[in-house]
């Protein structure tokens, strides 16, 4: 796909995710055990020939850099095109951060409009899913569409989302919604394909008046003048959007019919090669329904659970539906149910930490309990 | 010579290697493409000590099935080895002149590789075979020819003496000068056995290769013929003690033995070694999943690998597939091998994209060796196994039974 570039944002509801991006972006988020949110954003793209490529970014953009370095590893490297890493400064003479998309593109329109590309993929960074953006190309040119938003199936929670009215051609009505839902309805999912040139001028205007709110500013207000079509993305795709989210789309990978869609569809996911020994069960271990990456060292119980790279459990000790992210350690007869432990932390011999269900407990960076 | 493109060492790599006593193994690949520890290839070894001990020019000599380790070597990047200058070269025989010919043997292969080595005008070579496994620095030990002011430094370690009948053996004098070489001698006078990996002095080793080459009754072989010159001319031949893992996994037996090595903290193969990493080729798969009913232990397990069944003892590599209620023990699953539901593996090997039937038995568990050879069950790659179908210990499937 020649004639198409990419821009993803870095950076969205980094306040709802509390602890859990006080170091990093929600591109770099690590996810399913290997990856961070961002690869699945990367690959698809690649994978559909999109291979230039705009990261806006916001704050703590450090762990983004360190993950992504010059892009080698989703073969980013490139004479033509590739990765170019914006930081989050509005315009150049400017201190201050973009509050919003709107600002965001217009920070970059430069870049955008250098590119060759007649049309942009914009995208957030907080989903995971495997698509081949070709045939959403294909959608757009014959619904003869202004712009094609990507939706899916699912019900609304409490966190933020779009919800979106349309018959199979194009979008009726748009409107956030904060209240959970027990039916499905079609939901946004902040991937929008549109012509560069129309883009930038709908963002001019927008900016022009102070207006920073893609979804609010642009889409809503477009409604009726533009012609949107619905996309709707049939494979799973995860949303996440706050520390409940990050754990329930993390417990769905478990399903290996979610896995299968997730990994096995169109596209291979990439990621930061980190040359990890394979995984060393002990005599004691005793691994149910987990997701295991490289280079850990099992002696204990894991039960339901998704262990990074270089995790470590030692004998005697249990890990019951809970993540425990790269270099976590829980020591002999240590004890973690329901949580989210971060980069890095150890749980000391016969220590125990516990959340609930509908609230893992998140144990930030470098900890030791 | 120009001296801007000049590196002080160059490694050479034998990677031509036919492993006829792999078999099956070998069938389609050459010896140091076949798959080791889960993730591994067996090339990777060399490869990354070479990177590891910062020499970063590479030549890899190819001869035989080349295609897969060409494929598997591409541009070096995953040994970051993709390099402005340097890198890694992948080296098959060529047609030179109005004559092209197979490498004869490992001194005609560097010998019709000398114009490769010129261009990077070296003070040394570092000569290295691709069927070993083992981690070591070989700035240290090219150190140790720089301060001897050898000419030759041959890598030696220590076997037991019914073992040095198998070896090429080095017998030294107090100061580890080389006066004698015995390739696998009846009875040996000292228990030094080269491991194949040589330093050189470039412009010594230059001429060597150049007589050895006019000589026509010489095999142009290392060990046969350049070696035993050089110790009749009296050159400065040393030896260069290596302590730590070491294993030519030439046969089945011995490549099963170093992958169970890796299962065993007292065998001093520690991959985990984050100041002597292991780089490979990397699979970009998920993470492996344990499931519900599995039940792995004193294994290892790698990316993308899928369980359902008991394991015991194995080491599964990465994208295999080990159904419901199958047992696998005391094993080596390659990537991408399926072992369907009720299968029962043991002390075998089953090669990549091998397909084992439900309720089919492979190999049976083995109490020792047999003169020194563990009694394997091999299923070759992409061979298919019919449910219930029974392959017995030592027996080497080719085609689907």
């Amino acid at each position: 796909m020649n004639g198409v570039m990419g821009v993803i944002f870095a950076s969205d509801n980094e306040n709802k995710l509390n602890e859990l991006t006080i170091h990093r972006t929600t591109a770099s988020l690590p996810f399913c055990g290997r990856y961070r949110l961002i690869d699945f954003t990367l690959s698809n793209f690649v994978n559909s020939g999109i291979t230039q490529i705009g990261i806006v970014t916001r704050s703590n953009y450090s762990s983004l850099m360190d993950h992504i370095r010059m892009g080698r590893d989703w073969d980013l490297n490139r004479k033509n095109g590739g990765l170019s890493v914006f930081p989050p400064f509005v315009l150049n003479s400017s201190r201050e951060m973009y509050k919003g998309k709107i600002e965001a593109i217009y920070s970059i329109q430069g870049f955008i409009r250098r590119s060759p590309e007649d049309y942009v993929l914009l995208s957030n960074s907080n989903i995971a899913m495997n698509i081949d953006f070709d045939e959403v190309m294909a959608a757009h040119l014959a619904a003869q569409a202004d712009i094609t938003m990507l939706v899916h199936k699912a019900k609304t929670t409490t966190s933020r989302r779009l919800v979106v009215e349309a018959d199979e051609n194009e979008v009726k009505d748009l409107y956030i919604s904060v209240t959970p839902s027990s039916e499905d309805k079609l939901l946004g999912l902040n991937v929008y394909l549109i012509k560069k040139d129309l883009l930038l001028s709908l963002v001019e205007h927008e900016y022009a008046r102070g207006h920073v709110d893609f979804e609010k500013d642009i889409l809503m207000k477009q409604l009726g003048s533009l012609k949107m079509h619905p996309f709707v993305v049939k494979r799973h795709a995860a949303i996440v959007d706050d520390v409940r989210t990050y754990y329930n789309e993390s417990m769905k990978v478990l399903d290996p019919a979610v896995r299968e869609e997730l990994f096995y569809g169109d596209s291979i996911i990439y990621t930061k090669v980190k040359d990890s020994v394979p995984t060393l069960y002990k005599e004691n271990a005793c691994v149910k329904n987990s997701l295991i990456a490289d280079g850990c060292e099992i002696d204990g119980l894991v039960e339901n659970s998704i262990l990074f790279r270089g995790v470590k459990v030692e004998k005697g000790a249990e890990v019951r539906n809970s993540i425990i992210m790269e270099d976590g350690k829980v020591m002999k007869n240590g004890s973690v149910c329901y949580a989210i432990t971060d980069k890095n932390v150890t749980v000391t011999a016969g220590r125990t930490i516990s959340g609930y269900e509908s609230y893992p407990v998140v144990i930030v960076k470098d900890k030791t309990v | 010579m120009k001296s801007r493109n000049k590196k002080e060492c160059v490694a050479m790599l034998l990677a031509g290697g036919q492993g006829t006593r792999l078999g099956v193994l070998t069938q389609d690949v050459a010896k140091p493409a076949v798959p080791f520890g889960g993730k591994y290839r067996i090339i990777d070894f060399p490869l990354s000590n070479c990177v590891n001990s910062g020499i970063d020019t590479i030549g890899v000599l190819t001869q035989y099935q080349p295609f897969e380790l060409n494929q598997y070597i591409g541009n070096g990047q995953p040994w970051d080895l993709d390099r402005l200058s340097g890198g890694a070269y992948v080296l098959p025989p060529y047609v030179k002149g109005k004559e092209g010919e197979w490498y004869k043997g490992t001194a005609n292969a560097i010998y019709q590789n000398i114009n490769f080595i010129d261009r990077f005008n070296p003070e040394y070579v570092v000569v290295l075979s691709g069927d070993h496994i083992y981690k070591m620095d070989y700035d240290k030990m090219l150190a140790a020819h720089k301060a001897k002011g050898a000419d030759c430094t041959i890598a030696v370690i220590g076997v037991t003496l019914e073992e040095a009948s198998r070896f090429g053996i080095m017998n030294t004098d107090k100061d580890d000068r080389i006066f004698e070489f015995e390739e696998k001698p009846k009875q040996p006078k000292s228990t030094n056995a080269s491991m194949g990996i040589y330093v050189f002095t470039w412009s010594v080793l230059r001429r060597y290769l150049i007589d050895d080459e006019a000589d026509e009754k010489s095999q142009n072989d290392f060990g046969k013929n350049v070696i035993p010159k050089m110790l009749a001319d009296g050159r400065k031949l040393y030896a260069y003690r290596f302590r730590g893992y070491w294993k030519d996994v030439g046969t089945i037996s011995s490549l099963w033995e170093a992958n169970m090595d890796l299962l065993d903290a007292s065998s001093g193969l520690n991959l985990n070694d984050p100041s002597w990493k292991i780089y490979a080729r990397n699979s970009a798969e998920p993470p492996h999943f344990s499931a519900g009913s599995a039940d792995i232990r004193n294994s290892i397990v790698s990316e993308g690998a899928m369980v359902l069944g008991s394991v015991r003892r194995s080491v599964i590599s990465h994208s295999a597939y080990i159904g419901l209620g199958a047992v696998i023990e005391d094993s080596v699953i390659f990537p991408d091998a399926v072992i369907k539901a009720g299968a029962v593996v043991r002390h075998a090997i089953v090669a990549e994209g091998a397909v084992i039937g439900e309720g089919a038995k492979i190999g049976e568990t083995q109490k020792a060796p047999v003169k020194g050879e563990w009694q394997i069950a091999v299923v070759g790659p992409g061979v298919k196994i019919a449910p219930s179908v029974a392959v017995a210990p030592a027996e080497m499937v080719k085609e689907d039974k």
